[in-house]
């Protein structure tokens, strides 16, 4: 069965001020079909840099990368038509009304004006937002606008979803309903890609998860999988948690994570 | 195509919600033409200067107004507005030509300049202004003024997908005002100074002046409106050519 996500050596070089920056150095990925699937890392690991060559908003330095079976870089457009895409800090136009937005952003994947109407509709009533359907986005909370966010990737029926910190900055009960759309979203067959700061997050969600470190990836395999090798190799006499696993991947204390990790209990 | 014209009208449905970002692009240029014929209608009396071809100087300043509000660049600002804010990515994400997202803005710019160019052009006639070359010569008119703000906005675009940065933007479009004034602004290029001339006659923005000013003095003049169309097309297709380069290659 072909993978939702297949990257081989996935690599991504900037030219900085002071010399290339290694953003992304050799990430292999592959996520099945109907997988939530758990991008993890610190701030400046290099997840947003993925999420961003696997959805053709970002050239690939080298490396492969297929998404929906098809190839990110030589064929962007077939791509672009399979997948959904939520990237951090919602980007919408507040200026639009979410109807609008929902709708022109239908129509950008071809659909007649009708069939546009329909669909932001049936979206609208998805997410929970008729009622403030025809109001101005920038009137939107935090959560509304994430909301939204969602709903415009789920526009085109995508096979593949991508979620760039999905619950960045919402509060805990916003948090929460978040999770929740993205539960019901893979029930419906979609693939998720999502990326977070938040352990617990991905330890609610996700069937598998990588942690990315320094653009490269330093853990994969389930929460639970991952939790019970640290367990065995420190030999330690407790269930360690995803934050243990993260810590330990990443080579960080505690103390030095402060402020960059968060945890939120469901 | 059809994607640039649904962007389009979104840009359109977006400029009439933020009328605090139209009305300067009407009134700046407005008062620009008040304040400059105000200065020099007494100098240039209609009756003893030649240039005016027996209209007052309102009707040689129009044209100069009417660039002034093609030159405000307001699509290049909302386009960076959405680089800055995410929303440039989520259309990036979309199956589309990507230039339609920069044309989408450019054939608003269009549309809004068609209008307010003709609502400028209408308060100017109360004052003893003429379109020599009448309903055509009208027509034509702010249809080059239009196409002039299309090729003025895309090349801004162009310096906010450069720069990703509202602040340069502004700058930018700073640097290219003055060229505005670097033409036969307030006389006929034959008038100026030598080295003002020379200026003049380098800045292609003087053709796109005279060409819209024959419409209002002389009537058809071909050789003045085939430079400025000239312009507008050598102009329209770097701006193109830039556009498409760059928004291929934005990362």
């Amino acid at each position: 069965m072909t993978a939702a996500i297949l990257a081989e050596q996935l690599m991504k070089t900037y030219r900085g001020r002071s010399g290339d920056v290694e953003a992304v150095r050799g990430v292999d990925l592959e996520v099945a079909k109907g997988e939530v699937f758990g991008f993890l890392g610190p701030n400046g690991a290099g997840k947003s840099t993925t999420v961003r060559m696997l959805t053709t908003l970002m050239t690939i330095t080298s490396g492969t990368a297929r998404v929906a079976g098809f190839d990110v870089a030589s064929q962007p457009h077939e791509t672009r038509r399979r997948i959904g895409v939520a990237l951090q800090e919602a980007g919408l136009d507040a200026r639009q009304t979410g109807r609008e937005l929902l709708v022109l952003q239908a129509r950008l994947f071809g659909m007649s004006r009708t069939d546009a109407t329909d669909r932001a509709q049936a979206l609208l009533e998805w997410v929970d937002l008729t009622e403030a359907a025809d109001r101005s986005v920038k009137g939107y909370s935090g959560g509304m606008k994430r909301r939204l966010d969602l709903a415009s990737a789920l526009v085109n029926e995508p096979e593949v979803l991508f979620l760039d910190e999905p619950t960045t900055g919402l509060d805990p009960a916003s948090r929460l309903t978040v999770w929740d759309e993205v539960r019901r979203i893979n029930n419906l067959g979609t693939t998720v890609f999502l990326t977070t700061q938040y352990l617990e997050e991905a330890d609610q969600l996700c069937d598998r998860i990588a942690i990315i470190d320094g653009g490269a990836i330093v853990r994969r395999g389930t929460p639970s999988e991952l939790k019970s090798e640290l367990r065995q190799r420190l030999q330690l006499d407790h269930e360690p948690t995803l934050d243990d696993v993260f810590l330990d991947a990443t080579g960080r204390s505690r103390q030095r994570v402060a402020g960059d990790v968060q945890e939120i209990h469901a | 195509m059809k994607t640039s014209l649904i962007l389009g009208q979104r840009a359109l449905r977006e400029s009439l919600r933020t009328p605090d970002s139209l009305l300067p692009t009407l009134l700046i240029p407005l008062f620009f033409l008040v304040v400059n014929v105000g200065q020099a209608a007494r100098i240039f009396p209609s009756a003893g200067t030649e240039f005016l071809k027996g209209q007052n100087y309102a009707a040689f300043q129009l044209p100069s107004s009417l660039l002034v509000a093609a030159s405000f660049g307001s699509a290049a600002l909302y386009l960076v507005e959405e680089v800055e804010g995410g929303y440039f990515d989520k259309l990036r994400a979309t199956p589309i030509p990507r230039m339609a997202i920069a044309f989408g803005r450019l054939y608003a710019e269009l549309v809004k300049m068609l209008v307010l160019g003709a609502v400028m052009v209408l308060i100017a006639l109360p004052f003893g202004v003429r379109i020599e070359g009448g309903i055509l010569g009208f027509v034509v008119l702010i249809t080059v003024i239009a196409l002039w703000s299309v090729v003025f906005s895309g090349i801004m675009q162009v310096v906010a997908l450069k720069s990703r940065s509202a602040a340069a933007t502004q700058s930018a479009s700073l640097v290219f005002f003055p060229l505005l004034f670097v033409t036969p602004n307030f006389v006929p290029r034959h008038l100026l100074t030598r080295p003002m001339e020379i200026a003049a006659t380098v800045n292609p923005v003087t053709y796109v002046m005279e060409g819209a000013r024959s419409l209002i003095l002389d009537g058809f003049d071909g050789p003045a409106l085939l430079r400025a169309l000239a312009v507008i097309v050598a102009a329209g297709a770097l701006m193109t050519w830039l556009t498409v380069r760059t928004i291929n290659s934005y990362d």
